[in-house]
């Protein structure tokens, strides 16, 4: 700023168009020129979609397939044939990252959205009815806001583990299908359910804080004057004002759950083996770090990365949504 | 006042007591019976012997229904016997393990929190004082940075750079006591991951006091800028920092999970594994409650000293 001259200065403010009276930008033009002054938010922006449209096609462009094992040639170096090189039965290290990558978007995706769901299910129905049920369900969800959140996860990713498993053998008796033996997937379905039974509270909490206040508004009272109903209300006002804050916790829950899955798998909770996750290939890398420190530098770099991308991402997004700030 | 601290008092109560349930609830129906397997994975047995097994089961008090056990546990637990361990370390009593493992964790986690706590206040002050210029923008942003970076990329990483890199450090392993070299990384990692709390709040509570009109008047009076920041700013200040308390405790627990599982340190965290690796009822419920206490305690502590520390408070 104190580099740029006075005139470049009086230019500008001459060029802005925001002094024009005719010049009307909407609230999240607004947002969305705010954010892009900040380039640490742009830059996590851009790592955080690179890393979303890399989940989406990875498999189509890895190299290898990433189980696929050839003990020769294990632990190799970074070269052509092997962009970052082997691990310690010979996979591919860029496709099994390729594939973490999906696990991890795929998770966060998954629980982020039960999550919402869940947490605008509860914190509507506590803002608007409140009440005894309100006070119960904002107990429950401060009780669970307050235990450590990893160790919930690892209780319920392990108690809910066996159960699931006896049920698709039932349903698998029952009905002769197939599909409930494959237990492949059941790792993400129950890393992502219990990520998404500790997320919501924090969503609901928001929501309430939303409804709550903005049923205390004007407009509100007119709407409601002129016979709207409580989910009309719902729908066009206070949803509409929750988004801002709402698409902040958003990022901030899809950044958490991918530092949890990766996590979970790390302490060999989550995500089993040969089923790649960033947080497997990293513990897996663990055994032979002092002679081939690469196994696990690619892994613990992507995660920083990919989390740091989603912090700087969210704080500018925070920023840029709070139209208090620096209008 | 004495009743605001009874209701909260029945609250945490009688959430400790929820948990409790719930967690024996998910252990009952849902990890699997433990004495099958022993015999399953066959490490402790070579047959799967009806009979062997139901005795097993009578002996650890696991063939009566659900709600008879947990009454039974609650029971138990409250006179000191938390039960034995029933595959980790056969037979063993949990709390003789859990009286071995904690203290090597609270160890961990005191220092922790001590330099934590320390390095975290004296940076929130300072980015503070600096607002807007360069030092406050390089802490705020580290911070920021270091809160994205998981313990478990921190510490492989540190490994990296400390023992391969610059050789200046052996591998830790294991646990030689607090002052002995190999503790210093461990403390330090888990001090790293609590320090952005600390410092986001103690920043925040500054900015606010230092707009403070006495503040101002103590500046006009001539006193000298370290004396206000001593006597007028750093109570008010350190106020609201207590009040993270829980947050810095669910960190501690975070952080040594990961590092006493990648050091191989007996503490809390690494039993935590153990336990819920193999299925050991008494040793995963000994886990929720020492962890649901550690939380719920130190909730109430802030309920308690808050109004000690803050007046305002006091009077509403």
């Amino acid at each position: 700023m104190s580099a740029e001259t006075a005139t470049a200065k009086r230019s500008r403010v001459i060029d802005d168009k925001s002094l024009s009276l005719e010049y009307h930008r909407s609230l999240w033009q607004d947002a969305a020129r705010r954010f892009r002054k900040n380039w640490l938010a742009v830059g996590g922006l851009f790592v955080v979609a690179a890393f979303l449209i890399l989940a989406l096609v990875g498999p189509h462009i890895a190299p290898y397939d990433f189980l696929e094992q050839n003990i020769v040639k294990a632990f190799q170096g970074p070269s052509a044939a092997h962009f970052l090189g082997t691990d310690d039965l010979g996979r591919d290290v860029f496709s099994r990252m390729l594939h973490g990558a999906r696990t991890a978007a795929l998770v966060a995706f998954l629980s982020t959205s039960i999550s919402l769901v869940i947490g605008i299910l509860v914190g509507a129905w506590s803002g608007i009815h409140g009440g005894r049920t309100d006070e119960l369900l904002m107990w429950i969800s401060d009780l669970i806001q307050a235990m450590p959140g990893l160790l919930l996860v690892i209780l319920i990713n392990t108690t809910l583990r066996r159960p699931i498993i006896n049920w698709f053998d039932l349903l698998y008796e029952q009905t002769k299908n197939p599909f409930y033996l494959n237990t492949l997937w059941l790792d993400y379905v129950l890393v992502f359910s219990a990520l998404a039974l500790i997320a919501w509270p924090g969503l609901a909490r928001l929501v309430r804080g939303q409804v709550l206040s903005i049923n205390e508004e004007d407009y509100v009272l007119a709407a409601r004057a002129l016979g709207a109903s409580q989910w009309h209300i719902m729908l066009r006002h206070v949803i509409p004002n929750a988004l801002g804050p709402l698409v902040v916790a958003i990022t901030a829950s899809m950044g958490g759950a991918v530092t949890m899955e990766a996590g979970l798998s790390f302490l060999g909770i989550g995500v089993q083996p040969p089923n790649a996750s960033w947080g497997s290939i990293l513990e897996e890398g663990r055994r032979y770090w002092q002679i081939f420190p690469h196994l696990i530098l690619i892994p613990a770099v992507t995660i920083g990365v990919i989390q740091v991308a989603f912090v700087f991402l969210g704080d500018g997004l925070n920023d840029a949504l709070d139209p208090r700030r620096n209008s | 006042m004495a009743s605001f601290l009874l209701l909260r008092l029945l609250r945490w109560t009688a959430g400790l007591f929820l948990i409790l349930f719930v967690t024996y609830g998910m252990m009952f129906y849902g990890a699997g019976d433990p004495i099958r397997m022993m015999f399953i994975q066959g490490e402790d047995f070579d047959s799967e012997d009806e009979v062997v097994m139901l005795a097993l089961r009578k002996k650890y008090g696991l063939d009566e229904p659900f709600l008879a056990q947990f009454g039974n546990y609650l029971n138990k637990l409250t006179q000191g016997d938390w039960g034995r361990s029933i595959r980790l370390q056969v037979d063993r009593p949990v709390l003789e393990i859990v009286k071995f493992r904690l203290p090597i964790s609270m160890q961990l986690g005191f220092a922790a929190t001590v330099i934590g706590a320390a390095a975290g206040i004296a940076l929130g002050i300072i980015a503070a004082l600096y607002h807007n210029r360069w030092l406050d923008r390089l802490i705020v942003s580290t911070v920021l940075f270091i809160n994205g970076i998981p313990t478990f990329v921190i510490l492989p990483m540190l490994l990296l750079l400390l023992v391969l890199q610059l050789k200046v450090i052996n591998v830790p392993y294991g646990w030689n006591g607090l002052f002995h070299i190999d503790a210093a990384l461990p403390v330090a990692v888990i001090s790293i991951g609590i320090l952005p709390i600390v410092v986001r709040q103690t920043r925040s509570a500054m900015l606010e006091v230092k707009s403070q009109l006495y503040v101002r008047t103590a500046r006009a009076k001539g006193m000298p800028e370290s004396r206000i920041i001593l006597r007028h700013m750093l109570r008010p200040v350190l106020t609201p920092v207590v009040t993270t308390l829980g947050l810095i405790m669910i960190g501690l627990i975070n952080g040594s999970l990961f590092v006493e599982y990648i050091l191989n340190i007996p503490g809390f965290g690494l039993l935590t594994i153990e336990g819920i690796k193999k299925v050991d009822y008494p040793i995963i419920m000994a886990v929720a409650v020492v962890g649901t206490l550690i939380i719920f305690i130190s909730n109430f502590l802030v309920d308690i000293i808050y109004p000690i520390l803050d007046p305002r408070v006091r009077a509403q």
